[in-house]
């Protein structure tokens, strides 16, 4: 066990690195937009009204003083990390003074539920079609399930969204296409409130789900028509083991290993936010945000959300790192 | 038994057939764009809306181009642009993940941060900032530099625990014993067990940078002179084509990209098969 | 396989859940007494914010600027209820003192707050006050920069003392799509720092309260207020929807099919096509003309902006050349599909305009002459207008006009003949010559040219960059676009770019008075390279007659007529120089659905303006009824 402590303690040091250098470079990344968001909040301001030339220079000395753009790069990199310190991220400077963290708050758990949901039932079903196809190398179904999802896997996901959106909310209506519940509802926890939010669920769980199964199904199906040839499979099926227990115990188990490794990765990049599902269907969450902070130059915003994704991300490599000797017998840590 | 193995040789001899079928006929489309009549950014050559029909045999755009010869366009550069994605980024990751998986320790260590940085690092924000920052000296070239600086981190660590796993394996010590040294381990022994998962990675690779093109382009983070497919599907939806009913604009290229992209999956399939030391063995077998 | 029946199972009990009906509602409020309308701001990021007065917290044209709040005057961009002017919050016109430092308002009497206080002058005082103590609110830099003091003379009278003569002051109370709105004394001087104050939920003075919100930024529903006579808007009656609620409907696509299915009653801005299929699919969707081109023509001129600052757009015939090479018909294709209404010249061709500007000048725009250095030509064509018509015509049919006056009014009526063969005799007046096929300035280099257009955003005008740059393309010029994605506006401002479709031109709409625009483009105002320049003279031109115009409008009173003839003087002027080539009005695709609700501003009963963005939108509220 002791090497694995120090293996520990070496991996957890890697992390903490990283998530440093990831945010650091989201800092720099976001500074250097070529978008000023004081320039982007007066042309919101004076966009449509007839405002005196002399009136926007005052706007703009006193919008800088308000936003706290008065110091250098470096100033605004202190109190960045100081405030981050205190999880703090400072105001967003395109929904002045409302503070990041709170926006962020508020968008998260849609993104969460949304992502987590889709991800693994793709995994699931992805990975169990993929282990039968891959087994079952006779089967005419589950040869044309291969086609089928062979087929899914390179259209642009846009198209597919679009396409889901016009066949169940325009030429057979049953599905809504808007919103993440029913309008005019106030979020409680009620039957009637989370019915609606499953309803309203439903399109954009099936566009992900859809777009992501390919990806699975062809992983697991390569891996398991790998394993098939291993020595230990064949001597199994010679010892006339059942076929299903084979294929569950023997093939899927050590196929699992690195579609494992995948969905931790998969988990960790939930929180950069499915945009376009987001524009297709009008669900809320943090792409929309994202997309919206980075037009109007908000650093802050930007930053709060890249950073949360930057730990989210290392959290699920460490996680896959960490357990990966316990999956895999064959890889123990050298001492 | 000697049955089943006919067939898979022939099933898989059929796949390869039928990938180079596919592939072939997508490269000529793409070559057909040298022989075009039309200047691949010109707008209002043809009248427009005009349904699938002969000549204009995939139909006419709303913006007045023929679907087919933007097509040829768009298919060359896109194959263009993911091709060179994915042979940069296989690069990048084969040589790291090789490396790091075999070495262990401090080299593994020091890779992997630098691995991790990179699968750290929010997509999005920085392909946005690459594209406000080049601007007009954007060129697809650069772009596809920029994302298979990107693309490689998942890969190499895929790479990277195939590569631990085989490190383990009794043959790797034989061949270690017998006087090889690293460079050769890694070429002779455990590339023929990596190429595969290269292969299969190298189309999630070419899918991933065509998905990501498109998001750009559907997004308006593009540059619109260059016909590609995201291009394409970008001015079908700036004139709301999938409402108007112009559905050939955005169906043709998506069918163009399924094609490429099956014909190439039954070509690593099948190559995969040829080149796997254990089902060369099987074959050989009886 | 055990694993299929399971998966069989789950899935049919999904199907079972999900109803079938063939018109989700989409919502439990009465559908025949609720409007539904779109907002164009999108999803809201900060939803529970309703202070408008600090920039750019929440949203605006969420109903809040429409329904809720409320100020002095409205100018209607159209022909308005009851004439474009309407004394809303006031009880007359502004009165100014004889040398336009003195400006005294009267106010309304009966009009009160949605919690019982009254409207007053301590609300005016307290408004005016507050910006001039507070630095970064909304206003509060005109206000500092115009106001001396502001005193009550008595409950219902306010006096501004100006520092400076300004005859157009009362402009920041005038609602063009929005003014500065008043403030609740009783609530804000409770509440703090009016800069962190989030007004939730809001006290309106608009006919208006607020039903209930998103947290999630996509919905805002109002109701109708129980005592709206005691609003500015119950005067002309009561308005007819219940409910509004704006939202944010998605991308264009989505918008048609949010009508077709009958769960939007205002769509504000589509495509062209999306307006075609709106129109050719639903019987009871139209837009603002009931055939083509359907749209609503913004008071806002779509042009040719170029950079002034740059020595190649500097010589004033390499303008009038590039213009000469714009074959308006083309793009008008290109962008609008024919659906755009042109102007050649600096008026946007809606509202007042045509009568007070394009048709009094038309005779002249027929005589000018221009001096190519070889020959003199009269580059006008008249009937460009009705070239488009009749080009429309062959794919439309019968939804293109046949009256000369309706085409007018719809296509526009003239512009400039392309005429390539003088444009090359300008060029190589201006020292441009021809090599091989392309086009070298005067210092040997290639002439290129970058249209910088705003991609996805604004895509017809991304349309428009696109043909013009082909079109100078063909002639030999190496001219191409760049999509300034997202950072238009810092550009723009920075004056990074060399030419660019925007526009530099917004009048009123329904009055004929040029200063909302033409003030800023005085000469004091103009930047050096690289500082960023305000609003709105982006191409950053000046000239000395320019300058003697403005300086002679600014002393003559708003609604005073020698102000028009001024006008025609700005229009002859920028016709000569040329410093931006307007190409056509911002036509706005506003498609309403006549399912539910009826009664709304169209071109032939042109009483508002439907762009429910604007806050000059309201008005429609009181005419609209609900069908059956």
């Amino acid at each position: 066990m002791r090497g694995y402590s120090i293996y520990l303690l070496g991996r957890l040091s890697q992390f903490v690195l990283v998530v440093f250098i990831g945010i650091n470079i989201a800092f720099i990344v976001t500074h250097a937009t070529p978008i000023d968001p004081v320039e982007q909040s007066i042309a919101a301001a004076t966009q449509f009204g007839s405002t005196n030339p002399e009136a926007v220079a005052l706007m703009r000395q006193s919008l800088k003083e308000l936003y706290g753009l008065q110091g250098g790069l470096w100033d605004q990199y202190v109190t960045f990390w100081k405030r981050v310190s205190v999880g703090d991220f400072g105001p967003s400077l395109s929904a002045f003074p409302t503070p990041v963290r709170v926006l962020i708050a508020r968008a998260l758990p849609w993104t969460v539920g949304l992502l987590l949901v889709s991800t693994v039932i793709s995994w699931i079903l992805g990975n169990l079609l993929g282990g039968l196809a891959g087994y079952y190398r006779n089967n005419k179904v589950l040869w044309l399930a291969g086609i089928v999802a062979m087929a899914f896997h390179p259209i642009p996901y846009y198209i597919v969204a679009f396409v889901l959106l016009i066949l169940f909310g325009f030429v057979w209506p049953v599905l809504p296409i808007s919103g993440g519940f029913t309008m005019n509802m106030k979020p409680a926890f009620e039957l009637t409130f989370i019915a609606s939010l499953f309803k309203h669920s439903i399109l954009p769980v099936l566009s992900l789900v859809l777009a992501g199964l390919g990806g699975w199904f062809m992983g697991m199906r390569s891996l398991v028509s790998n394993i098939v040839t291993e020595d230990y499979v064949t001597y199994a099926e010679l010892g006339g083991v059942d076929s299903r227990r084979i294929l569950a115990s023997y093939v899927m188990r050590n196929a699992l290993v690195p579609q494992v490794t995948g969905l931790a990765m998969s988990l960790g990049a939930i929180f950069t936010g499915a945009i376009i599902t987001e524009q297709v269907f009008g669900y809320p969450g943090l792409g929309t945000l994202l997309v919206s902070a980075v037009h109007a130059g908000d650093y802050s915003l930007v930053l709060g959300i890249t950073s949360v994704s930057v730990v989210a991300v290392s959290v699920a490599v460490l996680a896959v790192d960490l357990f990966y000797p316990f999956l895999d017998p064959r890889v123990r840590t050298t001492g | 038994m000697m049955f089943t193995i006919f067939r898979d040789l022939f099933r898989s001899r059929g796949a390869f057939a039928a990938g180079v079928v596919l592939l072939a006929f997508v490269l000529l489309i793409a070559a057909a764009s040298l022989v075009s009549p039309y200047p691949p950014n010109d707008s209002f050559v043809v009248a427009p809306d005009l349904a699938p029909s002969w000549p204009p045999v995939l139909g006419t755009t709303s913006r007045g181009q023929d679907v087919f010869w933007q097509l040829t366009f768009a298919i060359r550069n896109t194959l263009l642009f993911g091709f060179i994605v994915a042979l940069v980024s296989r690069i990048i990751a084969l040589v790291v993940g090789l490396v790091s998986g075999y070495a262990g320790g401090f080299t593994d260590r020091v890779l992997m941060s630098i691995n991790d940085t990179f699968i750290v690092i929010p997509l999005f924000p920085i392909l946005v900032l690459f594209y406000f920052v080049m601007r007009e000296r954007m060129s697809w070239t650069l772009l596809a530099l920029a994302m298979a600086c990107l693309g490689w981190a998942y890969d190499a660590r895929l790479i990277r625990s195939l590569a631990m796993s085989l490190r383990t394996r009794e043959f790797t010590d034989t061949a270690l014993f017998s006087g090889m040294n690293t460079r050769q381990i890694l070429t002779q022994e455990h590339m023929p067990y990596v190429l595969p998962i290269v292969f299969s990675t190298t189309m999630n690779n070419i899918n991933w940078s065509i998905g990501l093109e498109v998001t750009l382009s559907v997004l308006g983070f593009t540059d619109i002179n260059t016909p590609t497919i995201g291009v394409m599907i970008y001015w079908a939806n700036q004139h709301t084509a999938m409402v108007a009913g112009i559905w050939w604009w955005i169906f043709f290229p998506v069918l163009l990209v399924v094609i490429t992209f099956i014909g190439l999956f039954l070509l690593a399939v099948s190559m995969n098969e040829y080149i796997d030391p254990r089902s060369r063995l099987s074959r050989v077998a009886t | 396989m055990r694993v299929w029946r399971i998966i069989a199972v789950v899935t049919l009990a999904l199907i079972g859940t999900v109803s079938v009906h063939a018109e989700e509602s989409v919502s439990d409020l009465p559908r025949n007494e609720t409007l539904i309308v779109e907002n164009p701001e999108g999803t809201i990021k900060n939803a529970g914010w309703f202070n408008i007065w600090a920039i750019n917290a929440g949203g605006q044209s969420t109903g809040l600027h429409q329904l809720a709040l409320d100020t002095f005057w409205f100018i209607d961009p159209e022909r308005g209820l009851d004439g474009i002017w309407d004394n809303s919050l006031a009880a007359d016109k502004p009165l100014y003192n004889a040398d336009f430092t003195r400006m005294t308002v009267q106010l309304r009497k009966g009009i009160y707050w949605s919690d019982g206080i009254e409207f007053s002058a301590d609300d005016v005082v307290y408004t005016i006050q507050t910006h001039l103590k507070t630095n970064g609110l909304r206003w509060s830099a005109p206000i500092q920069i115009n106001v001396d003091s502001i005193s009550a003379a008595d409950r219902y009278t306010v006096v501004f003392k100006l520092k400076k003569p300004n005859s157009r002051f009362h402009a920041l109370f005038t609602v063009r799509w929005n003014a500065m709105w008043m403030m609740p004394k009783h609530v804000f001087e409770k509440a703090g720092d009016p800069l962190r104050f989030a007004f939730d939920p809001p006290v309106t003075l608009g006919a208006y309260v607020l039903h209930g919100y998103d947290p999630n930024g996509k919905w805002f529903i109002w109701k109708l207020r129980g005592d709206w006579q005691r609003t500015s808007i119950g005067r002309f009656g009561k308005p007819g929807p219940k409910y509004v609620v704006y939202l944010d409907p998605g991308p264009p696509d989505k918008r048609v099919i949010a009508q077709l299915n009958h769960q939007l009653d205002i769509v504000h801005d589509t495509s062209p096509e999306g307006m075609f299929t709106l129109v050719k699919q639903s019987k009871s969707s139209h837009g603002w003309f009931k055939a083509f081109p359907y749209a609503h023509p913004d008071p806002t001129l779509p042009a040719v902006i170029f950079n002034h600052q740059l020595d190649l757009f500097k010589n004033r015939d390499v303008r009038w050349a590039l213009a000469l090479l714009i074959d308006i018909r083309a793009v008008s294709l290109a962008s609008y599909r024919g659906a755009a209404t042109i102007s050649a010249i600096g008026v946007p061709p809606t509202g007042s305009h045509p009568e007070v500007y394009h048709a009094p000048l038309e005779g002249w725009l027929r005589e000018f002459e221009l001096d190519t250095g070889k020959r003199r030509i009269r580059p006008y064509e008249p009937a460009v207008g009705r070239q488009i018509a009749e080009m429309n015509r062959a794919a439309m049919g019968d939804q293109i006009p046949a009256d000369p006056i309706q085409i007018a009014r719809a296509f526009g009526s003239g512009w400039w003949k392309a005429d390539p063969q003088a444009a090359q005799e300008l060029l190589e007046k201006a020292g441009f010559a021809k090599r091989a096929d392309k086009w070298v300035t005067p210092d040997g280099k290639p002439f290129s040219i970058r249209i910088m257009v705003e991609g996805e955003s604004r895509p017809v005008m991304t349309r428009a960059g696109s043909m013009i740059a082909q079109q100078w393309r063909q002639f030999g010029i190496d001219a191409s676009t760049v999509v300034a994605q997202g950072n238009m506006f810092d550009r723009r401002n920075a004056g990074d770019f060399e030419v660019f479709i925007g526009w530099s031109v917004e009048t009123w709409g329904g009055h004929p008075d040029l200063s909302f625009f033409l003030d800023s483009w005085h000469s004091q105002f103009v930047v050096p390279p690289g500082k960023p320049q305000p609003p709105r003279n982006w191409q950053r031109w000046s000239h000395p007659d320019l300058d003697r115009i403005i300086d002679r409008i600014r002393k003559t009173a708003f609604d005073d007529p020698r102000g028009l003839e001024l006008g025609r003087e700005y229009v002859k002027l920028t016709v000569r120089e040329m410093p931006t080539i307007p190409l056509m009005s911002y036509n706005v695709f506003t498609a309403v659905d006549e399912t539910h609700w009826t009664g709304y501003p169209s071109a032939e009963q042109p009483y508002a303006n439907p762009v429910p963005n604007w806050a000059n939108s309201r008005y429609m509220m009181v005419r609209l009824k609900p069908r059956q």
